[in-house]
């Protein structure tokens, strides 16, 4: 017995437009559990979406460019019952079969035709707007909106009896968008001139990824809003380094080696619970300071597709081992991009971490409404004068943006003293 | 070879040519003019107005007005009025029936003149893009052209096992000469051209039998409104087969021996007349429009955008060829927005409905969602059907047999469709469908005074029975 079964998208933690990158298979396609059936894209990650069901791909309901969201119906596959994994049965085939004959034998044409003449599907120029997803205006005010450019739809509530969309609300929707860019343009920032440069020589043209384009996006605007300052500073992790590689030695071959960041997140969660101020975020109007209880440190990965922040959770619950372990795989899952919307939201404060690939210092960029980001580049052995003279320890250069509206300078050097404190000796962690 | 080098050799340039002297064609081309531009129309016959005025809707309802007559004449013999038996001087009402097409072709010709535009008489075929040439009676015309609206229509669709070479073997524009009364006429379609037949025949004294393929006359409206007209003509025809097809015509002596296929099939017999009306198809392949890059699928079609643009953007195409319904009121919205947009306006197709009308007896009208496209999109709604039996002035026409009927989202009450069926059904669709337009809901509709007793406040007593405020039927909660 075969059934068919409806492919939607699973929660995706309370994202909508997500978009539709890719769709990789088509109606008859053979497809087995897990497989990859399209890539979606939403602002912060793509994604694999996976088939809940083997079987044949009858028809599919999305192509690349469409917005879906959590329940949109993606495919339907004929499966056999036993291969049914997810998702239940919806209705026999033969079933979903039938309506189709029917649909033809009833030409909406209003002659008829014997059977000898083969059905000529005529084009149909038909009352296909009649129903609630109308705009409620009269012809004159949809012409109206059409001189103007307006897409009527657009106008959700006019100001005519019961809602319908009168000329006046055309005009005010066009004086709303017009005042919008207005202050959008307003910030008295110049636009950048567009330069041909294909006159200097040969050039190509790549399409920004979404990830690229919004991060962008929310980096200009973060860049705008935040009065920022970096501070750096240096701590001394040769006994952190040394614990570490001890620690490693005791582990098998197979297992996720501890790396320093996990130490470093540990020390930033420690940092925090003592300084609330660097788990806040300032309210939208600007009056408040809203406080978190929780500790969730988001990590920048560098992946093909752009940059991606998983977050790790209640990181003041959890120990090194199980920090690695999650570490490794949101990192993993991040380049493979089949980080889901919520691996990603819900952070407290982020790391930037440059240490795999060098550096002395940089100024990294607050991921707002969090306040401040910590930055780390490559450790480095240095001479160190204990007062008598210079011994070799190894220093790890930490870099400190914060939003100045919410910490002060004294109080980010405090806060840096105490993560290099826990740094330099790791066994205050436990204090 | 042409003896007048004068015009064989002549080129006209038109802003806007347009193509075809249709309903769609002269709107398109006197909305042209009006909006500054300078335009030439080719139409191949002398009298404009194309299948509309000449062979289709004015011709068949002048015919029908005489069939009107003679049945209300005869129903009202049982009420007391009796004028005997009438005579028909077929002749004198085929030629009124010419006189009222050439008053209004006439017309049109005038209207030509004073909005200056060209008129060349003849058949239009693209030869390129930007120019189409004229085969006239005198030889031929080049026209070159900055835009074109190709406004080209439709012809009766043709059945090829059929002996088409018979004279009595009719398409609709046949049926309209009035050539004779046949004894026994076949109509082969039981959609509106053929039941428009059908009820003049009839009234003229023909036996008519009907053949339809689907398991309903005029397809494509729900079958309640319908049903009255069917109850009727039931009595009234020889025949009726539903879910039946025409397998053979043979040519006889005395007459098209016709044999059936299918559910309802009789046996095979003898008519004196078949008329076929199973539909029109577009003119697309006829006008060289793979010359001018214009795509024109399988069956003659040409597709276009809400503009009514090809997919050459300067040339606009409307009404029949660019597909069902074949309607003339839909030909002309066509035009004028082809016509706007070619002189630069932002119009578009927007209209949320296209009428159509039945002028049988009873006549049959819709607009707007039908209850069985209603259904298949799952659309929540609410229905009302008011029946014509409680409306005074349909019994004072001696008539029962309407209904009218709405159909509103369930939510809003917003009007989403509307049908009618009784005598002059056809007139009382115009407000339902402003209704529509203007995004009415049921109680605006009760709401709005309707003079009383005419079959227009119809309309509102369903719109009250939607809102629960009839009170001219008693609905048991």
């Amino acid at each position: 017995m075969a059934f068919l079964i409806e492919i939607k998208v699973p929660d995706v933690g309370n994202v909508a437009d997500i978009d539709v990158v890719d769709v990789l298979v088509k109606p008859g396609d053979e497809v087995s559990l897990e497989q990859t059936l399209a890539v979606l894209e939403t602002d912060k990650a793509s994604m694999d979406l996976p088939s809940s069901a083997a079987g044949t791909v009858q028809e599919l309901f999305i192509k690349p460019g469409d917005k879906v969201s959590e329940g949109t119906l993606i495919a339907t596959v004929l499966a056999s019952s036993e291969e049914v994994n997810v998702a239940k049965p919806q209705e026999p085939a033969q079933q979903a079969a039938a309506p189709a004959e029917a649909t033809v034998e009833k030409t909406p044409e209003p002659v008829s035709q014997p059977l000898i003449v083969t059905p000529e599907p005529a084009p149909e120029i038909l009352p296909s707007a009649v129903s609630a997803v109308a705009a409620h205006a009269t012809p004159a005010v949809r012409l109206f909106a059409r001189e103007l450019g307006v897409d009527i739809q657009k106008i959700t509530a006019g100001s005519g009896r019961k809602g319908r969309i009168v000329k006046d609300d055309v005009k005010n929707f066009v004086k709303k968008v017009m005042a919008e860019s207005a202050v959008q343009g307003g910030s008295g920032i110049p636009a950048m001139p567009a330069v041909d440069f294909s006159q200097f020589g040969e050039i190509e043209e790549q399409k920004l990824s979404k990830i690229k384009r919004l991060t962008g996006q929310n980096l200009s605007r973060v860049w705008l809003n935040l009065p920022m300052v970096t501070y750096h500073d240096e701590a001394d992790i040769t006994e952190m380094e040394a614990f570490r590689v001890a620690l490693n030695a005791e582990k098998s071959k197979d297992d996720v080696k501890i790396t320093g960041l996990v130490f470093i997140i540990k020390a930033l969660v420690a940092a925090m619970e003592q300084f609330p101020q660097f788990n806040a975020s300032l309210s939208a109007d600007g009056e408040k300071l809203i406080f978190k209880k929780y500790f969730n440190i988001g990590i920048a990965v560098d992946t093909p597709n752009g940059l991606v922040v998983p977050v790790l959770r209640d990181v003041n619950r959890k120990g090194v081992n199980e920090l690695t372990a999650e570490l490794a795989e949101k990192s993993n899952k991040a380049r493979l991009g089949k980080l889901m919307p919520a691996d990603m939201q819900g952070g407290c404060i982020t790391i930037s971490s440059l240490g795999g690939i060098g550096g002395t210092a940089f100024t990294p960029i607050v991921n707002a409404p969090e306040v401040a980001i910590l930055g780390v580049t490559r450790a480095k052995m240095q001479p160190v004068w204990n007062g008598k003279e210079f011994i070799p320890r190894l220093m790890l250069p930490l870099d400190l943006t914060y939003d100045h509206r919410v910490i002060d300078g004294a109080e980010g050097a405090r806060f840096m003293a105490a993560v290099k404190q826990y740094l330099g000796d790791i066994r205050r962690l436990l204090l | 070879m042409d003896t007048n080098p004068a015009i064989n050799e002549s080129v006209v340039h038109a802003e806007v040519l347009v193509l075809g002297g249709g309903p769609g064609g002269y709107t398109a081309a006197f909305r042209a003019a009006d909006l500054g531009k300078q335009v030439v129309l080719i139409e191949r016959y002398p009298a404009l107005g194309g299948v509309c005025l000449n062979v289709g809707c004015i011709p068949s309802k002048a015919l029908l007005h005489v069939a009107q007559v003679i049945h209300e004449v005869d129903e009202f013999e049982q009420h007391g009025l009796s004028y005997g038996k009438p005579s028909f001087d077929i002749d004198k009402i085929r030629s009124w029936k010419e006189s009222v097409s050439k008053t209004l072709s006439d017309g049109l010709a005038r209207l030509v003149k004073q909005r200056k535009v060209t008129l060349i008489q003849g058949t239009g075929t693209f030869t390129s893009s930007h120019t189409i040439e004229v085969k006239t009676e005198t030889g031929v015309t080049t026209v070159s052209f900055d835009q074109a609206i190709i406004a080209a229509g439709s012809h009766p669709t043709k059945i090829p096992i059929f002996p088409h070479d018979d004279p009595r073997l009719w398409d609709s524009t046949d049926a309209l000469e009035l050539k004779e009364i046949p004894k026994k006429l076949l109509i082969v379609g039981g959609g509106i051209i053929g039941l428009e037949m059908a009820t003049v025949y009839h009234a003229l004294g023909s036996e008519i039998s009907v053949v339809e393929l689907m398991d309903q006359i005029i397809p494509g409206c729900d079958n309640d409104l319908v049903t009255p007209l069917y109850r009727r003509i039931k009595k009234q025809y020889q025949n009726i087969w539903l879910e039946t097809r025409v397998a053979a015509i043979e040519k006889h002596k005395d007459g098209l021996k016709v044999s059936f296929e299918g559910k309802g099939a009789p046996e095979s017999a003898i008519f004196d007349a078949v008329l076929v009306a199973v539909g029109r198809r577009p003119n697309g392949k006829k006008i060289g429009a793979d010359l001018a890059g214009v795509n024109v699928d399988e069956i003659g079609y040409i597709a276009v955008d809400k503009q009514q643009r090809t997919n050459v953007p300067h040339i606009f195409a409307i009404g029949d060829i660019v597909g069902n319904p074949m309607l003339a009121h839909k030909a002309t919205y066509e035009g004028k927005i082809a016509a706007e947009v070619a002189a630069g306006l932002k119009a578009g197709f927007d209209a949320l409905t296209i009428p159509a009308v039945a002028y049988t007896d009873p006549e049959v009208t819709w607009m707007g969602l039908t209850e069985n496209q209603a259904k298949q999109q799952g659309i929540d709604y609410d229905k009302a059907v008011f029946p014509w039996a409680a409306s005074g002035r349909s019994l004072s026409l001696g008539r029962k047999e309407g209904l009218t009927k709405i159909l509103c989202e369930r939510e809003t009450g917003r009007i989403l469709g509307a049908g009618m069926v009784g005598p002059n059904a056809g007139e009382l669709i115009a407000e339902a469908v402003l209704a529509l337009e203007m995004g009415a809901d049921a109680e605006d509709v009760g709401l709005t005074i309707h003079p009383h007793p005419m079959l227009s406040e119809t309309f509102a007593f369903a719109a009250e029975m939607i809102t629960g405020s009839i009170t001219d039927l008693y609905i048991k909660k």
